[in-house]
């Protein structure tokens, strides 16, 4: 026996009682996967509607293969943001782990411990002390390496809002599919370039400023004028 | 009642403790198997040196001498109560060996006997609803306390609870299972990624399917044994029979024990599987080759080069107006400034004093004798309003030019005529008269 369709109208997908949490989700950028049983059964049964219904809003309801979905403003109807750097780090260094067979027998949980090691083994752990204290002129290891666990924190609860991962307990997260979003770009065997401008075409991505691989001190003063020049009144 | 101070204590005192190699594991285990093969009740001593050897041969193939390795195991093994001599005979022959309770429960483990199938586990709750149904009936035809203690109490402390208990055991033996699938398939995925892909499906979903069972049976069997204990319970209270009272309420608390473990570990499993279905299905089915890994480790190295950020929805701050509060214009402070020049400004000269003094003088030299003369005749040239004012400057004018006499008692007179107005309301100026004589020297 198969069920027939819930909603045959808009209206009776805005009558939903799950539409104002699903819709205040969306808006606020989170990601619903399946995990989250109800609010992902809703939008796949009401997805062509709800399509339509935020294209009005110049937006896309974006449903992807790997079983999540979010919206993705392209324009200024609906505001948008982009991810801050440490938070691009930090979510793609949790896909990495995502990927990894190890995390498997934990079933996609990490420690934070973990995560954090993973990252400055890869980016290095000067390289990211000067990315996530762009500001600082004089240089006390112990506050950078400070700096660097808060805002990693704090990218950690903002991806945890983005319905990227959820928090177990003090120390561990549990990732979530949504987190292969910062897959996206290298998924394909061709060019990662070409992958990446067709995201920044589409307006899945905006692109930052190239900066130097952090050896010198060249991008200190650099992003202190910067950054200098932005707080001038 | 256990006191587990004194339990603790008493093993501390012993020093009591575990020190078991592989090998003697194993020869343990083996022991176990050989004496079920053949029925042993006990194993001679030259069976346990054979045995051993046996062993030594798989775990440590290139051991010396055997023979006295089997020797020491044997002794330590007894030393630490896993291996009980029960012949009795002493030195008067070669003795017959069998294994402790001890033994028999670290092989059992071992052995993995304790693997909460679904076929032992309906065994194990269809024998406990038997004998519940058994006690429940004992406990209404109960009619004195020695029936209480000899058909309910004792079976719900031994037969009943030693069910229950396993149970339990074997719940810690399902758990170790599952721990166990989930290594094999990281291992199997690590090893062979996606040619070890129907290898981990089917893992999965027999563990599923073994506990969806076990979860089955676990609601349906142990839902009926909490009613039978509950009315056991009931009927022990109404017979005021409290010991068998608190048996059947503990036994009632550890099935609820049972209970909630398998809806947790119906819950834990669900989000592993989902977890690992969500793996197999992005992450290995989409990457055969495995090369996902390296091109995301090779972008995050490279990310300074070409960074970029993802696009993400977001909610407008919430906005609070403020109130609109009046702007005050206040003017700066400064110190009040004089000028000290002040340019010359045109007045008109008041000589009516000057002018006054001389009628005053021409008067008194012209020989007016008295004040009161003297003030009739100037004061109409002087305003009403003004008159008493000028009366006294006249008065004054007067006293210098001229001696007054020496009489106490001046009279007060009133002016007459124009004079004798002053102000506006018909006030009449009245005076004390002076007598005026002689100029002052």
């Amino acid at each position: 026996m198969t069920l027939g369709p819930t909603h045959h109208n808009i209206a009776e997908v805005l009558e939903d009682s799950l539409f104002p949490e699903v819709d205040i989700a969306l808006r606020q950028g989170r990601h619903i996967h399946r995990g989250e049983t109800d609010r992902y059964a809703f939008l796949c049964e009401a997805n062509d509607y709800l399509e339509k219904w935020y294209r009005r809003y110049c937006c896309d309801l974006v449903r992807t293969a790997d079983g999540y979905f979010y919206l993705l403003p392209q324009q200024e109807k609906i505001r948008k943001r982009q991810l801050s750097v440490a938070e691009m780090l930090t979510g793609k260094v949790l896909a990495l782990l995502y990927l990894e067979p190890a995390t498997v027998q934990a079933g996609g949980v990490v420690h934070r411990t973990q995560a954090i090691q993973s990252l400055a083994t890869l980016v290095g752990q000067e390289n990211l002390m000067l990315r996530f204290n762009p500001r600082r002129k004089r240089r006390d290891e112990g506050k950078e390496q400070e700096q660097v666990r808060d805002e990693f924190g704090r990218a950690l609860r903002a991806l945890g809002e983005l319905g990227f991962l959820d928090r177990v307990d003090e120390d561990h997260v549990r990732l979530q599919p949504p987190i292969l979003r910062f897959v996206e770009s290298v998924r394909g065997a061709d060019d990662v370039q070409e992958a990446l401008r067709e995201m920044i075409r589409v307006g899945k991505a905006a692109p930052g400023q190239p900066m130097d691989d952090g050896d010198g001190t060249g991008f200190t003063e650099e992003t202190e004028a910067t950054q200098s020049h932005e707080d001038a009144p | 009642m256990l006191d587990v101070h004194r339990v603790i204590g008493s093993l501390q005192q012993q020093r009591a403790g575990f020190s078991l190699d592989t090998t003697e594991l194993c020869f343990l285990v083996m022991l176990r198997v050989r004496g079920e093969s053949a029925a042993l009740s006990d194993f001679t001593e030259d069976l346990l040196y054979d045995v051993f050897a046996m062993v030594c041969e798989t775990t440590e193939p290139d051991a010396q001498n055997v023979r006295k390795r089997a020797t020491h195991a044997i002794q330590r093994l007894r030393e630490q109560r896993l291996l009980a001599r029960v012949d009795g005979a002493g030195i008067v022959r070669a003795g017959d060996f069998t294994l402790t309770t001890l033994a028999d429960a670290i092989v059992t483990y071992y052995l993995h006997e304790e693997q909460l199938t679904r076929e032992s586990l309906a065994a194990l709750t269809g024998a406990l609803r038997s004998h519940l149904t058994e006690v429940l009936q004992r406990a209404h035809s109960a009619l004195i306390p020695a029936d209480w203690q000899q058909h309910v109490l004792a079976p719900l402390r031994h037969s009943v609870r030693d069910l229950v208990s396993g149970i339990e055991r074997r719940q810690r033996g399902m758990d170790a299972q599952q721990e166990e699938v989930q290594q094999r398939i990281s291992e199997l995925l690590q090893r062979d990624w996606f040619q070890a892909l129907d290898k981990c499906e089917s893992l999965l979903e027999e563990t599923t399917v073994t506990l969806q069972e076990l979860g089955e049976i676990l609601l349906r069997d142990l839902g009926h044994l909490q009613a039978q204990l509950t009315e056991i319970e009931s009927l022990a209270m109404e017979a005021s029979e409290r010991e068998s009272e608190e048996a059947a309420q503990a036994l009632a608390e550890q099935v609820d024990r049972v209970l909630a473990w398998g809806a947790s570990r119906q819950r834990v499993w669900s989000e592993y599987y989902q977890f690992v279905q969500s793996y197999l299905r992005n992450v290995v089915r989409l990457d055969p080759e495995r090369a996902l890994s390296q091109r995301l480790r090779d972008q995050i190295k490279q990310l300074w080069h070409a960074p970029y950020s993802l696009i993400v929805a977001e909610t407008a701050p919430l906005r609070i107006l403020r109130e609109d509060t009046e702007v005050v214009d206040r003017p700066p402070v400064f110190r009040p400034r004089e000028l000290r020049d002040r340019p010359p400004e045109p007045a008109v000269a008041d000589r009516r004093w000057e002018e006054m003094e001389k009628s005053v003088e021409g008067a008194l030299k012209a020989g007016v004798p008295t004040l009161h003369e003297l003030l009739e005749r100037l004061l109409p040239d002087v305003p009403p309003a003004e008159r008493f004012l000028w009366t006294g400057r006249i008065a004054a004018r007067a006293a210098q030019y001229v001696c007054s006499d020496e009489v106490r008692d001046r009279s007060f007179v009133p002016l007459s005529g124009e004079a004798r107005r002053c102000g506006s309301d018909g006030l009449i100026l009245t005076i004390q008269d002076w007598k005026l004589s002689g100029r002052r020297p």
